[in-house]
């Protein structure tokens, strides 16, 4: 089927994207706002309200809303992505340079602002003020989208704007264009497959059909089993920024609970995603505080389902959702969800435990002490030795002496590293060539009250090595431990 | 320079006989009594750290076995083997293997007994007696009230004292004489005030003193100010000043470049509560260890350290906007 093979170049979200207003599914209320004040604009009649914010949940048609809307009203769209409009100087240059552009020949702009409410009220502040500052004077239709408007920094923004609402699809419509696109690539498909993906798709069609996708690309139809298998993984981030958002922003605890029991995630990893995210999303210290003490207690609660009693799982839950929730008694902060540091972290940190563990180990028993003493107390003396001493020879020395591995060293040495580790090889070759092997030996075997050996002229070393050597002979092979 | 080796000082200079041992004198009397009848009961070696027990025990042993000892002598640490199993397996195990010449018993060295809870210590008390026609134990313990009394109803008691300001100071003398470094005598004396009466601690601070440059009493206080990770202190400043963000950056700093557990970090903020660099009213103080401790106590039951930690600053970040630090 060569023909069905090039058709599938395009992703289908984009290539049954609506061509025009008609097809775009349900929406009818949105329709009846916006189109006229296009029709406005294109008879050369700006409306009062220059800009349109369109808002609603993601996937449900917003943005395609607009493309057939210009296309069938005869507008050129320049599109801008989120992340263009950061900073005041790139409004002004982007947008403003658009916004003054005069039509020609009757044909004129629409400037597409897509998920405004990503912009946020402190890094992007200027950059809102400068959009503010465009809207009133804009030669062209504005047209702006958001999931959520209702935040604080876009109060102005919705003062200045025609507000359409988008609302979620349901079940029922997905299942209708999902079959439609079935036909259309001749796709075997079970009805309940096409239920499964649309129920979890949350009224979000861009999701169900990538979803859908997603399946009949890897394998060729659509079965209900295939779909639970490959839909179950999709965008965990997505499920996840929906389930903290359900926590940080419930209203009732079983809101809070049930984004905690429901997740797919697993409560491990949900505590963690919240550990991170609640100087996000909360903005007073004594929140952060009651909400750290319930998550602390949850994380407690934990250890004690895991090595007394499982039963004690529940109470873990209520304390990460309702207590985390209901620790807020302030306005929420406003920063995006940040995915955990420590889980990126955590394989770096857990390689430097190791090497210390390491290093304590060869150490301690060197020592006759603990290792937790070594890392205690002997570790930040060799640190300091390591790091901070003005000449790298005796870090380099005492590493040799324990034979401490590369990463050892590393480990000891932070930044000055590089400078340790040439040191090593310096003395390591000057022993291969000559003088210091014998040296080497002898130390080994030396007995003690023989101890002096530092600091002294270079020049003494040979005869002193002898002697010492000599000693050493005559006390015998000694073992030092 | 003059070497291409080099080992730490407190390794180097360790007394390796028990006529070497220059204090304790009592105590070293009565082991070599030990060693001439090549007989001995259970010992239990109590005081405070780098006051010489784990020494004594080793010197102790070659001085009974010569400069193989070490086949005869099962060295165990009680804060670093897992449980009292692992215990028991080991000294089972050593207990079955060869017996040394001339000497009727072997060694083992039970280093920090007091970290053991005292079921731990009843089966260990156990272990003693299955085994005590082959060998002896050495119990060492910082706090000897921490062992229970059946143990120490069998063992001989000594009690290691801290060193004597004298003592301490000549021996950083020797062996800064022999290292060839150049040192103020005032700077010898302030290792003594810092470390305590603990040698191995006196050592370290000389060592690295030595590598910085000329032991002065400002180099002195300054390697036992590098020796924390500053990070600790800033992170409790941080937190009190209400930056619960800045605050957690550092302890993510601690934990993943200095590789510190959960633990570590609560031990080393200890260390910082009652110094005189946080400036704080003392109640504070004493309701910072004890919310400390909580924390502490759940790390131990098993929760996850950065949890507990955050907790523990965002709690401080309260503490300090009522007390207006």
């Amino acid at each position: 089927m060569p023909d069905r093979k090039r058709r599938s170049e395009l992703p289908w979200v984009i290539k049954y994207r609506p061509k025009r207003v008609d097809d775009v599914v349900d929406q009818d209320q949105a329709k009846r706002v916006l189109v006229p004040w296009l029709r406005e604009w294109a008879a050369g009649r700006p409306p009062s309200k220059r800009a349109a914010l369109l808002y609603g949940p993601p996937g449900v048609g917003k943005t395609s809303l607009v493309e057939a809307a210009a296309s069938e009203l005869g507008f050129e769209l320049v599109e801008l992505n989120a992340s263009d409009y950061r900073r005041a100087e790139d409004i002004r240059r982007i947008v403003g340079s658009a916004a003054s552009k005069r039509p020609l020949w009757g044909r004129g702009i629409i400037i597409l602002l897509d998920e405004i409410d990503g912009i946020s009220a402190r890094e992007d502040a200027g950059g809102l003020a400068a959009l503010l500052e465009i809207i009133p004077r804009t030669a062209n239709p504005i047209v702006m989208t958001a999931n959520d408007p209702w935040k604080e920094q876009l109060r102005p923004l919705r003062d200045a704007c025609l507000m359409v609402e988008f609302k979620r699809l349901t079940s029922g419509q997905i299942i209708g264009i999902l079959q439609r696109i079935c036909e259309l690539e001749g796709l075997f498909c079970e009805k309940d497959a096409l239920k499964y993906i649309a129920d979890r798709s949350e009224g979000d069609l861009r999701a169900a059909i990538n979803d859908l996708e997603a399946v009949a690309g890897g394998y060729g139809k659509v079965t209900l089993g295939i779909v639970k298998e490959v839909v179950r993984g999709r965008d965990k981030s997505m499920e996840l920024w929906k389930a903290l958002s359900e926590v940080f922003y419930a209203r009732y605890s079983w809101q809070a609970k049930r984004a905690i029991t429901n997740s797919e995630e697993d409560y491990e990893s949900m505590m963690a995603w919240i550990n991170d995210n609640i100087p996000r999303k909360y903005s007073n210290v004594e929140d952060y505080f009651r909400a750290y003490d319930a998550l602390a207690r949850a994380s407690l609660f934990l250890s004690r389902a895991r090595y007394i009693d499982w039963s004690m799982l529940s109470y873990v839950f209520d304390l990460m959702g309702p207590g985390v929730a209901f620790a807020r008694k302030h306005p929420h902060a406003k920063q995006r969800y940040s995915y955990p540091e420590r889980i990126k972290l955590l394989a770096r940190m857990r390689s430097v435990r190791e090497v210390r563990e390491r290093v304590a180990e060869k150490l301690a028993s060197r020592l006759l002490t603990s290792r937790a003493t070594v890392k205690n107390e002997v570790i930040p003396i060799l640190t300091i030795i390591f790091r901070e001493a003005p000449s790298p020879v005796e870090a380099a020395r005492l590493a040799l002496g324990y034979s401490l591995s590369e990463d050892e060293v590393r480990f000891l040495a932070g930044p000055r590293s590089q400078e340790v580790l040439k040191a090593i090889e310096r003395i390591r070759k000057s022993r291969a060539s000559g003088a210091g092997a014998e040296e080497v030996e002898a130390r080994r075997e030396r007995p003690r009250g023989q101890l002096t050996l530092f600091g002294e002229p270079a020049g003494q070393r040979r005869s002193r090595a002898s002697r010492r050597r000599k000693a050493g002979g005559r006390r015998g092979q000694r073992t030092l431990f | 320079m003059s070497s291409a080796f080099d080992i730490l000082w407190v390794e180097k200079y360790r007394p390796r006989s028990l006529d070497d041992i220059v204090n304790q004198e009592e105590i070293v009397r009565r082991l070599k009594q030990f060693v001439r009848e090549r007989n001995m009961p259970h010992l239990l070696f109590a005081g405070p750290p780098g006051t010489g027990k784990t020494t004594a025990a080793h010197a102790l042993a070659r001085d009974l076995y010569g400069d193989n000892y070490r086949q005869y002598f099962l060295e165990l640490n009680a804060s670093d083997e897992r449980g009292i199993n692992v215990i028991r397996e080991k000294v089972k195990e050593f207990a079955r293997s060869r017996t040394p010449p001339g000497v009727p018993f072997k060694i083992v060295l039970l280093d920090e007994a007091d970290n053991m809870t005292a079921d731990a210590q009843q089966a260990l008390r156990r272990l003693m007696e299955l085994y005590t026609a082959s060998t002896r134990f050495i119990l060492i313990a910082n706090y000897p009230s921490k062992i229970i009394d059946p143990i120490q109803s069998r063992c001989a008691f000594f009690r290691f004292t801290p060193l004597k300001k004298e003592d301490v100071v000549e021996r950083l003398r020797f062996i800064a004489d022999n290292e060839g470094v150049e040192y103020d005598i005032d700077a010898l004396e302030t290792i003594y005030e810092i470390s305590e009466g603990d040698m191995r601690r006196a050592i370290n601070v000389l060592q690295a003193a030595a590598a910085l440059g000329k032991v002065s009493v400002e180099a002195v206080f300054k390697v036992v100010g590098m020796a924390r990770p500053r990070e600790v202190r800033e992170m409790i400043k941080t937190a009190l000043s209400g930056d619960f963000a800045a605050a957690r950056e550092l302890l993510r700093k601690l934990m993943i470049e200095y590789g510190l557990s959960g633990s570590d970090v609560v031990r080393q903020i200890h260390r910082e509560i009652f110094g005189g660099e946080l400036k704080l009213p003392e109640e504070a103080r004493v309701l910072i260890a004890d919310y400390l401790g909580e924390i502490h106590f759940r790390l131990v039951e098993g929760s996850d350290d950065d949890i507990q930690l955050s907790a523990f600053l965002a709690w401080l970040a309260m503490l300090g906007k009522k007390l207006g630090v």
